[in-house]
């Protein structure tokens, strides 16, 4: 069997992409990203005027909130109060985590 | 191929309503969606899940879904009867874009294998395929562009550190000279560059849908996935090190040997150090504009008084030091 080699590009750092590619990439409507930029979750660009960039470095927490719209039924606003309620739960779980294995024997 | 009894995965009846089915989802979608639950194989959980949900929500799909009778188990071996499809109208583009490892421009189950760690989107079983993939009249058809295919891949710390490639297995829905379509395999070999982060995507320009007809392909995304280590504790590209010292490594400073991502470094204690105060090794996390920090956070480790000797030294700290850990209690 062949196999070809691909060289990947990492979405991250520096890159803007654009609005409509986000919501692809995202299951998310224009407006829902929108709706996400005035509640503070993501914050986009206008260039040229009328068109939006998003940076890349948003797409992880905007994938969530296109998942929990798209699975659990809930609004954008409800989206991103269960993001923000999620990333303030993983890092009390971080911090537990560590001062766990602070007081651990090992 | 083990048949599936989407009724039983979604915990309703066969007469049940749209709206009950709807609400039967949604309920076990909010305890199984693999960003918000804590159960065992929720991911898995889920993918079965949003199958069923896809055969259910659907009344042409569930009609012809129930026409294969009510008396079959979940896990009976099955094949599709010969004259599969026949018989009904369809709306069309309903279906899931052709084979079973293909992913929707929307769709996003992360389950399923891949090779190397690698899970493709949307990956229903095969049971689902043979009923209603690519092949037959279930499928969408007549698209133009391909669509953008997800899967997910697994990754460990170290190899996000320095780089690392992974070996995908690319299934793709292929039009045979007779019409027919058949899934095709192909591999590909994908070099993950160092540096990337969890829940970071990689794109592989066309590797996603091919085109029907004109247009171009679809692209592949990766989705990153860190796997947990067992030393090094993970937040954006700080990695953060719980590190044992002696109690007079702590005390009077002492040169030291710590394990990073990238090999072993020396480094000094300070003096007067306590237990879970954090010392930064800079530029030693992962790599990236800025690179990330490593992080020790010592932990003072008490040697036990559990010889003759060792309870002496103890004595004597207590005779000699006046020390009070408590002294602030009584201000």
């Amino acid at each position: 069997m062949v196999t070809h080699r691909l060289e990947a590009h990492v979405l991250g750092e520096g890159d803007w992409i654009a609005a409509t590619e986000i919501c692809q990439l995202c299951s998310l409507d224009l407006g829902a990203v929108m709706e996400l930029a005035e509640l503070g979750v993501v914050a986009p660009r206008e260039i040229p005027p009328g068109q939006w960039q998003i940076p890349a470095t948003a797409l992880p927490r905007l994938r969530v909130v296109g998942r929990l719209i798209q699975d659990l039924g809930v609004n954008v606003s409800g989206a991103a109060l269960a993001l923000e309620l999620l990333e303030a739960q993983r890092e009390l779980e971080r911090r537990i985590r560590s001062l766990e294995r602070l007081a651990s024997d090992h | 191929m083990e048949f599936r009894d989407y009724y039983k995965v979604l915990g309703v009846e066969r007469a049940a309503t749209a709206d009950q089915i709807k609400t039967a989802y949604r309920r076990l979608a909010r305890k199984y969606h693999p960003d918000v639950s804590k159960e065992p194989n929720a991911e898995a959980r889920f993918k079965e899940m949003q199958e069923a949900y896809e055969v259910l929500k659907d009344p042409e799909k569930r009609a012809a879904y129930n026409q294969l009778g009510a008396d079959w188990k979940a896990g009976e071996q099955f094949r599709p009867p010969p004259d599969w499809g026949s018989g009904f109208e369809f709306s069309g583009g309903a279906g899931r874009p052709g084979g079973a490892r293909g992913a929707g421009r929307t769709g996003r189950s992360r389950a399923g294998a891949g090779q190397d760690g690698a899970f493709q989107d949307q990956d229903f079983s095969d049971f689902f395929s043979s009923l209603f993939g690519g092949g037959t009249p279930f499928a969408s058809a007549g698209r133009g562009a391909g669509r953008d295919h997800h899967a997910r891949v697994g990754i460990e710390l170290e190899e996000a550190y320095r780089g690392t490639t992974r070996t995908l297995e690319l299934r793709r829905p292929e039009v045979k000279p007779d019409g027919s379509v058949e899934l095709r395999t192909h591999t590909v070999r994908v070099t993950i560059p160092a540096g990337v982060t969890e829940g970071q995507l990689i794109r592989l320009a066309g590797q996603g849908e091919p085109p029907s007809g004109a247009g171009q392909a679809g692209d592949l995304y990766l989705e990153v996935h860190l796997e947990g280590h067992r030393l090094f504790q993970l937040e954006g590209r700080d990695v953060t090190l719980t590190f044992p010292v002696a109690p007079w490594e702590a005390a009077l400073g002492a040169p030291v040997t710590v394990p990073t991502l990238g090999g072993t470094v020396e480094m000094h204690i300070p003096a007067g150090a306590q237990s879970g105060q954090k010392l930064r090794l800079r530029g030693r996390g992962l790599p990236g504009q800025p690179a990330g920090d490593q992080y020790l956070q010592l932990k003072v480790v008490l040697p036990p008084a559990n010889t003759p000797q060792a309870k002496a030294l103890y004595e004597e700290m207590r005779s000699q030091l006046n020390f009070d850990p408590r002294a602030n209690l009584s201000r």
